[in-house]
């Protein structure tokens, strides 16, 4: 019962009350993403925030609530995504829970690491539901690939990993720039805020 | 920018009627029955013959069939060029031009991805145009659906638009001041802090007295909650869910079937 417990502290009033917050900051920066053209999607800083400051389960929680909003509001295709979300949470919180979140290399390596999980989740994804192709861009790389004899899985496989750790390495500095520009008695009201404040001597 | 909450769209229909959740149930299982199932014609028959008569029936055909183009055409197109062109294993050429031959087995498989992921959104679609999200949350929760979580999304559908409109008022304050966001990317990369900064730290302001509040509303008791709203379930939509899992079963079994 020790887990179950561990994860009911994390869920605390302010935890729940910041996670739609989050979603919001996910939606609303993706949408700034895209008035701006910028090449990447930047649609998941809000999950980040929540993985570093409240725990993984509230990281994994809010990415896949905010796929489900996506789906709601703007486009149903985000629906069958919502693992690629729980995993960035999942993954960031655990980053931040063994302190890579207290220096910004510790960020690079934590943006690299969800970028290798979001590029191995979204795979068979990708695969099974909409036969390697997507909307996005980057199906030219997978086509590509394709052509020059790779068999499907290895070239959506590739694709993911060179496309994702731009965006989810920039997700992370922004994320970390956001924590940073918060206060300290700000942040102690999270159940996680011993993640990113200097550990005590 | 959306500037609409959600899909919703108020008709007074058999459809509009019908319990939240006997509608969510029907939308999984036509997808899974799409994704499941054999036949080539089998997803585009569930579309054609299934949803887009209920859409109708809901009275919401013309939205349906609209945003669902909107949607997906993009998606679509993207999608038959790239597999016609380069499915592997494709090896009947249709035609060819130039360098490219379009094959048959791409064209099929592409035609077969298109119409399943059609029957996956649009079933999505339909029941986000006929059911309010706020219904259908209160539904779940009644169900058993933690209420933290009906929180959280209700909450959400809240925040978002309000967030929505302070972006825009940051934009234009911003682009008055000069920012440039069309410029080259290496301008836009920098515009994004300056619009992205007091957006959130604006929101994260609010949540700790937007915590305090509920918790002296009793955010927290655990006991049951009552609620003003009734839904109603009738015993025919239940037994419309009894059969939607048997097609699902049968859908598996044919799927599973060497």
């Amino acid at each position: 019962m020790k887990l179950v417990d561990s994860i009911k502290k994390d869920f605390n009033t302010m935890t729940l009350v910041l996670i739609p917050v989050a979603i919001a900051i996910n939606v609303v920066i993706g949408q700034i993403v895209v008035l701006l053209r910028l090449p990447v999607y930047l649609d998941s800083i809000g999950t980040v925030l929540v993985g570093a400051i409240c725990g993984p389960w509230a990281g994994a929680l809010t990415g896949t609530l905010s796929n489900i909003i996506w789906g709601l509001l703007i486009d149903p295709n985000a629906f069958p995504w919502f693992p690629v979300a729980l995993f960035i949470g999942f993954v960031s919180g655990w980053c931040a829970h063994f302190g890579l979140f207290r220096t910004w290399w510790g960020v690079v390596i934590t943006g690299f690491l969800v970028a290798i999980t979001a590029a191995l989740v979204s795979t068979p994804i990708a695969v099974y539901l909409y036969g390697g192709i997507t909307a996005s861009g980057s199906s030219f790389i997978t086509a590509f690939l394709l052509q020059t004899g790779r068999d499907l899985v290895s070239a959506v496989l590739s694709t993911n990993f060179l496309v994702e750790p731009v965006d989810k390495i920039a997700t992370a500095l922004l994320a970390y720039a956001i924590i940073r520009g918060l206060s300290r008695r700000y942040l102690m009201r999270f159940p996680r805020a011993e993640n990113v404040t200097p550990k005590k001597a | 920018m959306v500037e609409r909450l959600s899909f919703y769209l108020e008709r007074n229909s058999p459809l509009h009627r019908l319990n939240p959740t006997t509608k969510l149930v029907v939308a999984f299982t036509l997808i899974l029955v799409a994704f499941l199932g054999r036949g080539l014609f089998l997803p585009s028959l569930i579309f054609l013959l299934i949803l887009a008569p209920l859409s109708f029936l809901g009275q919401v055909g013309r939205e349906f069939l609209r945003t669902t183009l909107n949607l997906l055409l993009p998606l679509f197109a993207f999608l038959f060029v790239m597999q016609s062109l380069f499915y592997p294993g494709g090896k009947t050429v249709l035609f060819g031009f130039w360098i490219f031959a379009v094959k048959l087995e791409g064209v099929r498989f592409a035609f077969l991805t298109a119409t399943r992921v059609l029957v996956m959104v649009s079933s999505f679609l339909l029941l986000l145009l006929t059911t309010h999200p706020g219904v259908l949350l209160l539904d779940l929760t009644q169900r058993g659906l933690p209420a933290s979580v009906a929180y959280i999304l209700a909450s959400t559908l809240q925040i978002i638009p309000q967030m929505q409109a302070k972006a825009a008022t940051i934009l234009d304050a911003q682009r008055s001041r000069g920012l440039d966001t069309s410029g080259s990317l290496g301008r836009r990369i920098r515009a994004l802090l300056p619009l992205v900064g007091p957006l959130v730290f604006g929101s994260l302001v609010d949540v700790e007295e937007r915590a305090i509040a509920i918790e002296a509303r009793g955010f927290r008791s655990s006991r049951p909650k009552t609620s003003l709203v009734e839904i109603e379930d009738r015993p025919l939509e239940r037994a419309l869910r009894w059969l939607c899992l048997l097609a699902f079963i049968l859908a598996l079994g044919s799927h599973l079937w060497p």
